[in-house]
């Protein structure tokens, strides 16, 4: 490095704090002030035909701003499922699980995720760096982009496809694409098993996993999943579990296998060949697949939900005595129903306090007695607004349902990996050729039958 | 300073460098971008020994057929219990060949005990079999106490079946937890360790000690039953049979278990001779050998059980066997309680002991079959030459027989199911 280059810093370690502190303010001040100056101006002068131009073009809008909302959604949705995993397992193996970061552990997995970031990015020597650094992305991107098409509640979701059906499959077999990607690269004999294991799996899965929605789709004539929704609202038993029984199991089982979970977590036996396709890896590109693998179990379950137990639809109309009597909950708009928010936080901190420092005593000081009323009214009033909106809003009620159903599911997965060994893998591909495929055929045929001879 | 004239280096095999040894062949046609690659480097990650190869099955095993690759399976994996190396040949999944490679926790505890005095030997011997170390410490003052003719205490003997029964129970829960771990399931092992510690914690106030128990003594026991430990077993026994059966449940009723164990590793009755297989892995096979009624020792001969055997040989019929073991060997404690004698629990002994120059051999049924010690004493305080036989030494030989044609999965099934423990395989 040349002397003139190295000058500046010679300079500024040379520079007392005060100094230092003096000299970012002369070159900030001008700067931030230059920066929102121009910004102000570009806004007044593009900003009506850039505001013209995006509500002509609204969808475009809608899916961004959809595409966005849901890439951070898998962030939480991954923290919270490792931490039921962590924590249900335990519970299960008679352990305490993560009991140290946060309230009951919870941030346990926010750590993980911390500790992964914070690793090196490390690439063993003989692999294809190329490949290698690919794969990950391959593996997440293709479990995220299945979330487009799942409808959360009524109104909320990502793109409503009548094809929706079809991009799910398309997408979700993408992710073996990643996972072969992984074991061909990294030179190493458990992870090329690890990645033609799940070729293998994934590719003997797809079939009756795909069939046995067939018959869904007959008796719905659409393949969006807002419309098969749709179909089932109306009673309990309009639910296709009901009516496709048999589809509903044969799903679940060849779900579990295309998730990659116990008992079919052939990819990264971690008894037979270490990690799998994720032996070589470590830090962020193993948090992908680490995020991809729970991502997965959320999408897999939320379909099993969407499929077969009525997705968003309540199994029956509750609270049924509370209404609103008229009222309409969207005339308040958005400020009204921020005030209510704030008014109620205060005023119930204003009547909580006192009533907690007469009844404590001595032993509440003023700062612990007004946090202790702050979070009483948190509780009650978040509490009350959650029940409050629950009634209101059609599309919080359809996400508290759906939110319940896919849960279920998840803990089923959770509660399998507790309990079951792994089968072997040519025990897994022939239950996936003996069984799946013929039992999908036959409710397939039997579907088809049915719906002919009843439309008849 | 003069410098002292070096010693001649001895000729060794092993000396020669990675450089000097041929390239391995080209198994495939050269234009294949993997095969390029593996010439490269595959001579720095191949598991094939740095070294000419010195026998004739080691040139036959080393060599690829077409569309075969090595896989080194541990001494580092999560399924080889321990430092276990497998060097497979395999064709895709299938497995083609076994070469174990072993010596990775090779102490010298043989040599050391033959440098420790009788007393020091039972404490030298301990860490062998870590899982069930008192089947260690057992033959080896059975094979003193022949040396020196002691008689031992009839209290004395019924303290330690009590206790030995108590720890091969111990043993047989830890081999199902991991049997079933190995097999991928997770929860079976907890519910084996807890298990496994009341007992281990009972031991614990009997001698002082959780695993390492350095408790028996040439003439007797180190201390005598407490009240401490008769009030934790006396609670254990009252659900000792009603847990066993809970645990087993999870495993024994599960389809996935049973289809995994099934017809994996099949041990026949004849290879299992051939080998000198014994224990629990012998009698899987049909053939009802026991040490403590074949040759009985102790008070064995007073108690009355079954030698529970199996006709299959296969991974669940090892793992059956050890279900059933446990029952015997809780009907084997509750005689124990029952005869239980007076008296004293350490033969009069002096403090040296010289015994008269001999040879002697003590042997017993471990949990994992028959634990051996061979003596020989040449009237010094320490053994002439002190010699083991180890159960699992002998078992683990026959995975090469066992897994060719099988797949990798069953590896870890067979290997799992005949109970290896490698602090006593390597010594």
């Amino acid at each position: 490095m040349s002397q003139a280059f190295r000058l500046p810093f010679r300079i500024w370690a040379s520079l007392t704090i005060r100094d230092r502190l003096g000299l970012l303010a002369l070159v900030m001040i001008p700067g931030v002030l230059g920066g929102a100056f121009v910004t102000a101006i570009g806004i007044a002068v593009l900003g009506p035909s850039v505001l013209d131009f995006l509500a002509a073009n609204l969808p475009l809008v809608r899916f961004f701003v959809a595409a966005t909302a849901i890439l951070l959604l898998t962030v939480p949705t991954a923290f919270v499922l490792i931490y039921l995993e962590l924590k249900v397992i335990a519970r299960m193996n008679l352990r305490v699980g993560p009991n140290r970061v946060g309230p009951l552990g919870a941030a346990m997995s926010v750590i993980h995720g911390l500790k992964v970031l914070s690793k090196e990015d490390f690439s063993p020597s003989g692999v294809d760096v190329t490949v290698f650094t690919l794969a990950p992305v391959v593996t997440f991107l293709a479990s995220v982009m299945t979330l487009l098409v799942i409808p959360f509640a009524p109104g909320i979701y990502g793109q409503d496809f009548n094809i929706g059906l079809l991009y799910f499959f398309a997408m979700g077999g993408l992710t073996v694409l990643g996972l072969l990607m992984a074991g061909w690269s990294s030179f190493n004999k458990y992870s090329l098993l690890g990645g033609l294991r799940s070729a293998a799996q994934i590719v003997s899965y797809e079939i009756p996993l795909t069939l046995s929605v067939v018959g869904v789709i007959i008796l719905t004539n659409t393949m969006s999943l807002n419309g098969i929704v749709a179909a089932q609202s109306g009673s309990i038993f309009d639910w296709f579990v009901f009516k496709q029984p048999l589809a509903a199991l044969i799903f679940f089982i060849a779900a579990t296998a295309e998730a990659n979970r116990t008992p079919f977590d052939m990819t990264e036996a971690d008894s037979e060949i270490v990690a799998g396709f994720a032996t070589e890896y470590s830090g962020m590109r193993f948090g992908f697949f680490f995020f991809a693998e729970y991502v997965n179990v959320f999408i897999v379950s939320a379909l099993c939900a969407t499929l077969f137990f009525g997705g968003w639809t309540a199994p029956f109309n509750w609270p049924w005595p509370a209404t609103l009597n008229g009222f309409d909950p969207y005339s308040l708009g958005v400020l009204g129903w921020t005030a209510i928010v704030l008014v109620l936080i205060v005023g119930g901190t204003e009547v909580l306090a006192p009533l907690i420092r007469l009844a404590g005593g001595r032993s509440w000081d003023m700062s612990s007695t007004i946090w202790m009323a702050f979070a009483v009214t948190i509780v009650i009033g978040l509490g009350a607004l959650g029940a409050l909106g629950f009634v209101a809003f059609g599309w919080l009620r359809g996400l508290v349902w759906f939110m319940a159903k896919t849960y279920f599911f998840v803990i089923t997965f959770v509660w399998m990996r507790a309990t079951l060994p792994r089968i072997r893998v040519d025990q897994l591909m022939g239950f996936a050729w003996k069984w799946l495929l013929p039992a999908s055929l036959l409710n397939l045929f039997v579907t088809a039958t049915a719906v002919i001879i009843l439309n008849r | 300073m003069p410098t002292r004239p070096s010693a001649p280096r001895r000729p060794n095999a092993r000396a020669t460098s990675r450089a000097e040894r041929p390239a391995p062949e080209p198994v495939a046609s050269a234009d294949d971008p993997r095969i390029m690659l593996d010439r490269q480097l595959g001579t720095l990650y191949e598991p094939i020994p740095p070294y000419p190869t010195r026998t004739e099955r080691e040139g036959e095993f080393y060599s690829l057929g077409d569309g075969e690759m090595f896989l080194n399976l541990g001494p580092h994996h999560p399924a080889t219990h321990g430092v276990l190396r497998l060097v497979l040949k395999l064709s895709g999944e299938q497995i083609v060949d076994v070469d174990p490679v072993l010596g990775y926790l090779h102490r010298g505890v043989e040599k050391i005990c033959e440098n420790s005095d009788y007393y020091h030997v039972i404490d030298q011997v301990d860490p062998l079999e870590y899982i069930s170390s008192l089947f260690q410490e057992w033959p080896a003052v059975l094979a003193f106490e022949k040396l020196m003719d002691v008689q031992v205490p009839r209290r004395a003997e019924y303290i330690r079946v009590l206790s030995g029964e108590l720890l091969r129970i111990a043993s047989h829960t830890l081999f199902m937890g991991f049997l079933a771990l190995d097999l991928g399931g997770l929860t079976p092992i907890l519910y084996s360790f807890i298990e496994r510690d009341e007992i281990v914690e009972m031991l614990a106030a009997l001698t002082g000690a959780r695993m390492l128990f350095n408790y028996y003594r040439i003439g007797g026991v180190n201390g005598d039953l407490n009240h401490e430990f008769m009030s934790r077993l006396g609670d254990w026994m009252s659900r000792a049979g009603k847990q066993a059966e809970a645990n087993t449940a999870l495993i024994n009723e599960n389809e996935i278990f049973v289809r995994r164990t099934r017809g994996a590793g099949v041990l026949d009755r004849a290879t299992a001779l051939r080998f000198g297989v014994t224990g629990g892995n012998l009698r899987a096979s049909g053939v009802p050998f026991d040490l403590r009624r074949a040759h009985p020792y102790s008070v064995y001969p007073e108690l009355e059980f079954n030698i529970p055997t199996r006709d299959e040989g296969d991974s669940l019929a090892r793992y059956l066997i050890r279900v059933d073991e446990i029952r015997e060997s809780i009907r084997i404690i509750d005689q124990c309680l029952n005869n239980m004698p007076d008296g004293p629990i350490m033969a009069k002994l002096p403090r040296l002991l010289r015994p008269r120059p001999g040879r002697a051999w003590g042997a017993v049924e471990g949990p994992r079959g028959m634990q051996g010690v061979y003596a020989i004493s040449d009237g010094t305080d320490q053994p002439f030459r002190f010699r083991i036989h180890d159960p699992s030494f002998v078992n683990l030989q026959t995975v090469p027989a066992l897994l060719p044609g099988n797949l990798l999965a069953d590896t870890m099934a067979t290997v799992a199911s005949l109970d290896p423990v490698m602090g006593g395989i390597d010594k």
